[in-house]
């Protein structure tokens, strides 16, 4: 097998939580920090720290507001982000068929 | 080297962007408050003799608004409680793609309310295409909320086929009684009892 897309791999996607945080927010156009700790049933450290390495990454943006004066925290995908989690999507497809050619 | 892990993280993205888009508040206070107002909207018509189209329409129109706010109102205090943005992506899909649904209804209503204005026996013609409509904007939402939505899209679609053929002769000729009766039933009852029934199969987590 030819490991030069395995090698492209993006390091700061190719991570468990931080690749399905990736994953919810390719889908929805923003998402509030509630729910993406449900929906994946991590603890709010967990995902706050993976949060803060996509942000400093620059794939994701976080926006903080106030909802009927409770505390509100959106996540969405940044244009670097969405191009950087298609590449990655486009390298595992290339790794899946590389292996089955 | 194999390529398990490769497609294994596909069919987990697959999974996650699917569950993004699902609508995940609670049902069963919004299907209760539907159920229990549907059945007073009923008792209204029926003791205010709203026989004439203009005069049904009118009622049951303002009533479904009364349900949608209240349907709204409590989404809207579910979301707050969960810290999690009311207008959110799913609330987007839900409400776009039950959209046609309504409007096709609103636009046959009117249209045949202005025609037919003071004929009562237009009415259960009325009922039929209030069923239809709203059967298949539940069964269209139904793609972004649990898969129990779709099912009852159909029972609305069914229960309007029923309506059009297996009654067809007595359709005809209902009372004012029988078509705020048949309303009641229809749209009161059968989301009292789905309320009744999400109130106590609902996932707890959902109820966010």
């Amino acid at each position: 097998m030819n490991p030069e897309p395995f090698l492209q791999l993006d390091r700061v996607i190719h991570e468990k939580g931080r690749m399905a945080i990736m994953s919810l927010l390719a889908a929805a156009s923003e998402l509030s920090f509630t729910e993406m700790r449900d929906s994946l049933g991590m603890t709010d450290g967990n995902i706050t720290s993976h949060i803060r390495t996509l942000q400093q990454a620059g794939y994701i943006a976080v926006t903080k507001s106030f909802q009927e004066k409770r505390p509100l925290t959106t996540c969405s995908l940044t244009p670097s982000g969405r191009k950087a989690f298609e590449e990655y999507i486009n390298l595992l497809e290339q790794i899946v068929k590389l292996t089955k050619g | 080297m194999n390529s398990d892990w490769a497609s294994e993280n596909l069919q987990v993205i697959r999974t996650l962007m699917e569950r993004a888009t699902q609508y995940r508040r609670a049902l069963a206070p919004m299907t209760l408050l539907a159920g229990v107002l549907g059945l007073v909207a009923a008792g209204v018509g029926w003791y205010a003799q709203f026989d004439r189209p203009v005069t049904f329409v009118t009622h049951w129109v303002i009533s479904a608004w009364v349900i949608n706010v209240g349907a709204l109102l409590i989404a809207r205090k579910q979301a707050i409680n969960a810290q999690e943005p009311f207008w959110s992506s799913p609330t987007k899909r839900v409400a776009l793609g039950s959209a046609p649904g309504f409007f096709a209804g609103g636009l046959l209503t009117a249209a045949i309310t202005m025609r037919w204005a003071e004929e009562p026996q237009v009415v259960p013609w009325l009922i039929v295409i209030w069923l239809l409509c709203y059967g298949c904007a539940l069964c269209a939402a139904g793609f972004f909320m649990p898969r129990g939505i779709k099912l009852f899209g159909w029972l609305y679609l069914i229960l309007a086929a029923l309506m059009l053929f297996a009654y067809w002769p007595s359709w005809l000729k209902l009372s004012v009684l029988g078509n705020h009766l048949v309303m009641g039933v229809v749209f009161g009852g059968v989301h009292l009892a789905y309320g009744i029934y999400l109130h106590f199969t609902e996932k707890r987590g959902d109820a966010s």
